[in-house]
């Protein structure tokens, strides 16, 4: 979900997997492999930290930066083989599946089990069969980003409801107001905003078509049409198209997660984080997302391994993180260090990601995306309305995706 | 063994009458050959073990519910789970379900895609290659400029295409809205998409064909099209009537190339549109659900296989035919 699926990537791991890739430090119980998937702007804070914590640890450790589109692969094939990194830094999404095909360590009976100091969401993402499996790294969530000169010069305020945001589009110069990113994630508010989900894991069924959520997708439709909103029809350039037009005031707000703020600080609008608003999604809530630690089932140095993710995991290190990246620690007592209380960022997003509504963590949860995100460009152009599309996508979660799982 | 005899001539003198001829010339025959036969046999192995048996691990797999959940696990100590489900993957697939790709619809897309690339390939290349065949100057400069797609990587050039066709910066939409006409969304979700990705493949395949036709145009001799202008042949009539019988066998198996490369065609359509439903192939879906499942798919991914597979191998002997009814041996 978060970088964007990149050419060179796609092409750099095709040729990775032909080649056999994961060659791992080859079974040295004194090195901890670990795989970053972590975005450009990011990857050298968290190798800084992790030398440090091999340093003071006493062991050696290798950081590798994968892509993220492609690290899920890459990951499950090296470790078929038994081959690839120690620690794998996961999305929260991955967990569940690579729990069930049994390429993780369960961590019961580990330090790494001790869950107290967490916050209780994202340790949800961690669990499966009752069972912690991974370490929560970072959470986050969708916010409404916004231009502030732009909402002050029109004298709106930020939208609280998707209504508020049909209300005063037309101050804003009707669909600069703002740009909706064509994509799966960033389609789940608007799932969420009539009381909608794709399934309902408790009785294992498949919700997706349910009148709430095709009422919810039908409002992203209802902005467009109304000229309350735009979107890029083509999808594969939409979230690069989102970018540019939000740093050059082309819109006024978007949909985003902190990890783009670093990016946007780029930018000559937003220099330095000014002049970028950060409110919640209209609606209901947005979707948890973030990342998780995960140690690799038949690696050969978990001893050190565990040490290594006690010490990238412990509230100095992630309150590090939050300070020179601005992404949310998993730790409650991380937000009480005076440099996290009073990061921007941070604290914008802190209310947020108490305020995000579950997602099903079950193996199948991220394949639901795909299928979504078709379903979700067909009614953005037109091509379906929202009740065919996702009763089209119920009928792929029904057929390939969630075995064991029943139509409404 | 059809060559027995000749091993038999080859070694002088009619068989002993007390000795069973057969196995009397086998061994002759071996002792003659062997050493061709050890050279080849490495060769043979090789195949057998890169091409031939995974073939039939594939087949093998197809004929069962094989995915990342049941295969075994060596490492993890974890036996495989799978089973055979005869041809449930089959009837599943052939059924055109839009769950397993829409097989029908796709098979249609993918030779939409196929003809309208080879096709255009095979013209344009032609009529560089004619444009080039003669003295012009610079001929070399062309020629490097016109092979230029194909020697840049393909990612390279479809991540280029990518940004030509954005819809909103892309510099192909800022040339419409200059002349006035209006912009398009050149890779959503229609028809475009398709059209698209496949503007995209002929720039990258015309060079390869060019390069193949104008070998063959060299080798028609110059006399013909003497003697055919002396018969008051007019340009049209010398290209009909000397140069494309000429350029036949060249022809044939560039096409057939074409048609199996382009059949396959991965990189181009996934880097450009990734997923889109409007783009998707055979082989494109293969690696959509070997990929993008929660639990890996090898089971349909390999129904697909074998399934493309057979299509090539049917259009391969559909043409073969036509080409030898035409009085060509490829």
């Amino acid at each position: 979900m978060r970088s964007r699926a990149t050419a060179a990537a796609t092409a750099a791991a095709l040729a990775c997997l032909l080649a056999g890739c994961g060659s791992s430090a080859g079974g040295d119980p004194g090195t901890v492999v670990y795989w970053d998937t972590s975005g450009a702007g990011e990857s050298a804070v968290f190798t800084e930290i992790a030398q440090e914590c091999g340093r003071t640890g006493g062991y050696a450790v290798d950081v590798q930066t994968v892509a993220f589109d492609q690290a899920l692969n890459n990951f499950k094939t090296a470790a078929q083989g038994g081959q690839g990194p120690d620690v794998l830094r996961a999305d929260v999404g991955w967990v569940a599946q690579l729990a069930q095909a049994g390429l993780i360590q369960d961590l019961s009976g580990t330090p790494l089990a001790d869950t107290a100091d967490f916050l209780p969401e994202p340790v949800e993402s961690t669990r499966y069969d009752g069972k912690p499996y991974a370490v929560p790294q970072v959470t986050d969530t969708l916010a409404l980003l916004y231009n502030e000169r732009a909402l002050a010069e029109a004298g709106v305020e930020p939208p609280r409801t998707w209504a508020d945001l049909q209300r005063i589009a037309p101050a804003l110069g009707g669909d600069r107001a703002m740009f909706l990113n064509n994509d799966a994630f960033y389609a789940l508010p608007f799932l969420y905003a009539e009381g909608g989900d794709l399934v309902d894991t408790a009785t294992r069924t498949i919700t997706v078509d349910s009148p709430e959520s095709v009422r919810g997708l039908g409002i992203a439709k209802d902005l467009i049409d109304s000229g309350a909103a735009r979107t890029a029809l083509d999808q594969t350039n939409s979230y690069s198209i989102m970018k540019a037009a939000f740093t050059s005031g082309e819109v006024a707000m978007v949909l985003d997660g902190p990890w783009v703020i670093p990016e946007l600080s780029q930018s000559e609008l937003f220099a330095d984080g000014q002049n970028l608003g950060i409110a919640p999604v209209p609606g209901p809530g947005g979707p948890i997302g973030g990342h998780d630690y995960v140690l690799r089932q038949g690696s050969d140095a978990t001893a050190n391994a565990i040490e290594f993710v006690e010490c990238m995991s412990s509230t100095a290190n992630q309150a590090a993180i939050a300070e020179r990246l601005g992404l949310l620690p998993t730790r409650r007592s991380a937000y009480d260090e005076p440099a996290v209380a009073g990061h921007p960022v941070v604290s914008a997003f802190r209310p947020l990601v108490e305020n995000t509504l579950p997602r099903a963590w079950i193996p199948e949860g991220n394949e639901l995306l795909e299928p979504l995100k078709t379903a979700y460009a067909q009614v953005l152009a037109g091509h379906a309305d929202a009740g065919t599309a996702l009763d089209r996508t119920a009928g792929i979660y029904h057929e390939t995706v969630l075995d064991g799982y029943a139509r409404r | 063994m059809s060559s027995a005899p000749t091993a038999e001539r080859r070694a002088g003198g009619p068989a002993r009458p007390d000795a069973p001829p057969r196995r009397r010339t086998v061994r002759e025959f071996l002792q003659r050959h062997w050493f061709g036969y050890a050279m080849v046999l490495p060769v043979v192995l090789v195949l057998a073990v890169l091409v031939v048996l995974p073939l039939l691990q594939g087949v093998y797999f197809s004929l069962t519910d094989i995915n990342d959940t049941t295969i075994a696990n060596p490492v993890l100590d974890r036996p495989a789970r799978y089973e055979w489900v005869g041809l449930a993957n089959y009837l599943d697939v052939l059924s055109g379900d839009p769950a397993y790709g829409a097989f029908w619809a796709t098979l249609g897309r993918t030779l939409i895609w196929t003809f309208a690339c080879v096709f255009l390939h095979y013209a344009l290349g032609l009529g560089l290659a004619v444009l080039l065949n003669r003295q012009v100057r610079g001929r070399g400069v062309y020629r490097v400029l016109l092979i230029l797609p194909w020697a840049v990587p393909v990612f390279i050039s479809a991540f280029a295409w990518k940004y030509l066709f954005n819809s909103e910066y892309g510099l192909i939409n800022w040339l419409l809205e200059l002349v006035g006409l209006p912009g398009q969304v050149w890779l959503g979700q229609s028809w475009l998409a398709l059209a698209s990705v496949i503007a995209v493949n002929v720039w990258l395949g015309v060079p390869f064909m060019m390069v193949a036709l104008l070998g063959g145009l060299q080798n028609i001799p110059g006399e013909l099209y003497e003697a055919a202008e002396i018969d008051g042949a007019n340009a049209w009539q010398r290209f009909t009537g000397v140069t494309l019988p000429g350029l036949r066998s060249v022809s044939g198996t560039v096409v057939l190339l074409g048609v199996i490369w382009t059949f396959n065609m991965f990189p181009v359509i996934y880097l450009m549109t990734g997923n889109n439903p409007n783009t998707r192939i055979l082989v494109t879906y293969a690696f959509e659900r070997f990929f993008s499942g929660a639990t890996r798919d090898y089971a349909i991914a390999s129904t697909y296989g074998v399934l493309i597979l057979s299509v090539l191998l049917v259009f391969a002997t559909v043409h073969r035919r036509a080409m030898r009814r035409q009085g060509e041996e490829l």
